[in-house]
């Protein structure tokens, strides 16, 4: 007993946990990317803890449940900062409940790495002040809204496109960006239209979308409501092809639109497809450790997202020699080796003024296709064993505007 | 033209969602002054459990009466727990807040029962749409239709002809007077909750195919469906249907014609002109309130 006890004891003091935080929504209609974002970091740091930690220490997580809710995302910052004393935070699904509860990390200078919310302007809130401690690992909307014009327009030919985008930040942030998009390639959306959470009738948006003869549909918005535009179509009767942000990927949109929702595209960091060595252990340790219904990821793009984002961290920690904040900031800004990441190989991902590891030339189309995400174009997936890596001057992306205080 | 009629459609399924939800805070309050705010939480754990019996396998025909059995049940739960203390107590407004402390409890239950996901209910009729009149419309929209007609109808038939009935209406026009001739007003109002979560309950298994089917899918059915109670007039059955209808082409037209940006707006002025103007609805019958 006593031995035991020393055991214990011994062990604990020898390998004193490295505390993570993960926020997320792990409930309510973003609860697909939240979850799958989740289980994806968890798979990790199994991993890395069976391989015996970072620093020789294993990582603990803290994970919590912001119901994509702005104050809980604030309420739960506070907690991981001065309760659980955090190291690091990954995670944030909402560009909403990012951008609130960002600040306190940057504050606290406590590393944020930022695995899927997209909304352009969540590194750049801290432009104005010498150090910033919130990074990204996700494909922004600066780089989809471009690439949702590109396909629709450049690609496919279509001429007269209408917006749907819903009333949240992220649809309306998300129209703005589109229109600009179009703008660059003269073209005015013939019909833009907007759509509440909970709506459960697109009858008077698609019919406007109708009369104006749109030739495709644009949207900006999340599963349910987009599975509702998909119905509403079938159910007038018209039917465009549907090209959109990658929330069109979600399982809630491919569920409840059926039939209806087949052909949607929509740019996507990682199709689930064993397209090479690393993307095909991800797929089958997932599988095997979670379990989801018809071996389908729920979000397949949040899953490798939230993965990559815990081994960036790791490397960072790795290489800082320490978990104080402003060293791992230091060592992401400047990572030496490598870090092989299932959407892509994360070379220097990060600069003391570039936040943004994803870059326009990763991201694919992907396509709904017999109730999964699959490559729009098989070219793609021919080349996808090739790994698309950072390039800072790949075309496409549009210029962040810094926000004005 | 053409426009005009498919948005008619629209408007008149999406009218008749709210109307059946409203029908069931008109049951409630014309025996006993009350209404369960949980109305969109039971319609809510209606389609919940019809969507469980389904997948169990059970028809979607046979699952109705058993919803339908469900649905009952728990609002006589409602009742005891949260009115009828409200009540013997002559309490104003303990009833309103109980009502909504007990949907909220449900809702939460709800969501670690189903979780909070919105699921998909299958449709027992073809998705496809059918053409009438040249405008597009689907089955299970129609099926919504006639399923709340012949609904409310059942119950008017039933409170104008049958015993209860007439106590019913004995229990709203004067409660005391209605239990001194011997009707047991307590019973009629546990009863009245009964068939108002009951319509409720088989509102949700009707509309759930139409819209998603989830924990959150009360809250906002369950608002509009109280604007259009009011619009309507909460005593009256068939201002139900009209106020519902009402607020649902008002809802679809303004969308298409003004901007779905302000497509909730006209509904709700309608209710702010109606509160001020006929504050017992457009068909309710004006009641003086002896004070």
């Amino acid at each position: 007993m006593a031995i035991a006890l020393a055991l214990v004891t011994g062990l604990s003091l020898a390998a004193d946990p490295i505390k993570i935080g993960v926020d997320g929504p792990f409930t309510g209609g973003s609860s697909s990317m939240g979850v799958s974002m989740r289980d994806g970091v968890r798979l990790a740091v199994e991993e890395i803890n069976k391989a015996g930690g970072a620093l020789g220490r294993p990582i603990q997580l803290v994970e919590r449940d912001d119901e994509a809710k702005n104050e809980r995302g604030v309420q739960i910052a506070q907690e991981l900062i001065n309760k659980e004393k955090v190291v690091a935070v990954v995670g944030y699904i909402n560009t909403g409940v990012a951008l609130a509860s960002e600040r306190f990390f940057q504050e606290a200078k406590i590393p944020v790495m930022n695995n899927v919310a997209t909304g352009s302007i969540v590194t750049h809130q801290f432009d104005d002040q010498p150090e910033n401690y919130v990074f990204r690992n996700a494909a922004h909307d600066s780089i989809q809204a471009p690439m949702i014009v590109e396909e629709a327009i450049t690609r496919r030919g279509f001429k007269r496109p209408a917006i749907l985008a819903d009333s949240t930040n992220y649809g309306q942030l998300g129209r703005e960006d589109l229109e600009k998009a179009l703008a660059l390639k003269g073209i005015k959306p013939v019909a833009i239209e907007k759509f509440n959470i909970k709506d459960v009738d697109m009858t008077a948006q698609l019919l406007k979308a109708k009369e104006a003869n749109a030739d495709v549909v644009l949207t900006y918005g999340i599963g349910p409501e987009l599975a509702q535009i998909a119905n509403g179509m079938t159910k007038l009767g018209w039917k465009v092809p549907m090209v959109g942000s990658w929330t069109l990927a979600m399982a809630n949109y491919i569920d409840n639109a059926g039939p209806g929702g087949e052909g949607a595209r929509m740019p996507q960091t990682f199709i689930q497809e064993p397209t090479t060595p690393k993307r095909q252990s991800f797929i089958v340790s997932y599988l095997k450790m979670f379990n989801p219904k018809n071996s389908r990821i729920d979000s397949p793009v949040s899953a490798a997202q939230g993965y990559d984002s815990i081994y960036l961290l790791a490397a960072a920690i790795k290489q800082a020699g320490s978990t104080e904040g402003p060293k791992i900031k230091a060592a992401l800004e400047d990572l030496q080796a490598p870090v092989e990441g299932v959407v892509t190989t994360y070379h220097k991902p990060f600069t003391k003024t570039d936040h943004e590891a994803i870059t326009a030339n990763i991201p694919v189309f992907g396509e709904v296709k017999g109730g999964k995400v699959v490559y729009a174009y098989p070219a793609d997936q021919q080349r996808a064993s090739v790994i698309q890596v950072k390039d800072v001057n790949a075309k496409g992306a549009m210029k962040v505007e810094a926000k004005k205080k | 033209m053409l426009i005009l009629t498919q948005l008619v459609y629209s408007g008149i399924a999406l009218g008749m969602i709210y109307a059946v939800i409203a029908f069931g805070y008109q049951l409630t309050f014309q025996t006993s002054d009350t209404l369960n705010f949980g109305q969109g939480d039971a319609l809510m754990l209606g389609a919940l459990v019809g969507l469980t019996l389904v997948g169990l396998g059970v028809n979607y025909w046979l699952m109705i009466p058993l919803v339908c059995a469900f649905g009952a049940l728990q609002g006589t739960l409602v009742e005891r727990i949260g009115v009828r203390p409200a009540i013997k107590i002559k309490s104003e407004f303990g009833w309103i807040m109980s009502t909504i402390a007990l949907g909220i409890i449900f809702k939460n239950v709800a969501e670690n029962v189903w979780g909070r996901d919105d699921l998909k209910f299958p449709s027992p009729l073809p998705e496809s749409p059918i053409k009438l009149f040249g405008a597009n419309v689907l089955p299970m929209e129609i099926l919504v239709v006639v399923g709340a007609v012949a609904m409310m109808l059942a119950v008017e038939v039933f409170n104008r002809r049958s015993i209860y009935g007439k106590a019913v209406v004995a229990t709203f026009n004067d409660r005391d007077a209605a239990k001194l001739m011997g009707i047991n007003t307590g019973f009629v109002i546990t009863f009245s909750y009964a068939l108002s979560s009951m319509s409720a309950a088989f509102a949700g298994v009707l509309i759930a195919p139409l819209t998603l089917t989830g924990a959150t899918m009360g809250a906002v059915l369950g608002l509009k469906a109280f604007a259009v109670a009011i619009i309507g007039g909460l005593t009256s059955g068939m201002g139900i249907i009209l106020g519902g209808i009402i607020l649902g082409i008002a809802e679809t037209a303004t969308g298409y014609y003004i901007s779905t940006g302000y497509k909730d707006v006209p509904g709700l002025v309608l209710l702010l002109i109606v509160l001020a103007v006929r504050p017992a609805g457009l068909f309710g019958k004006t009641a003086i309130k002896k004070v």
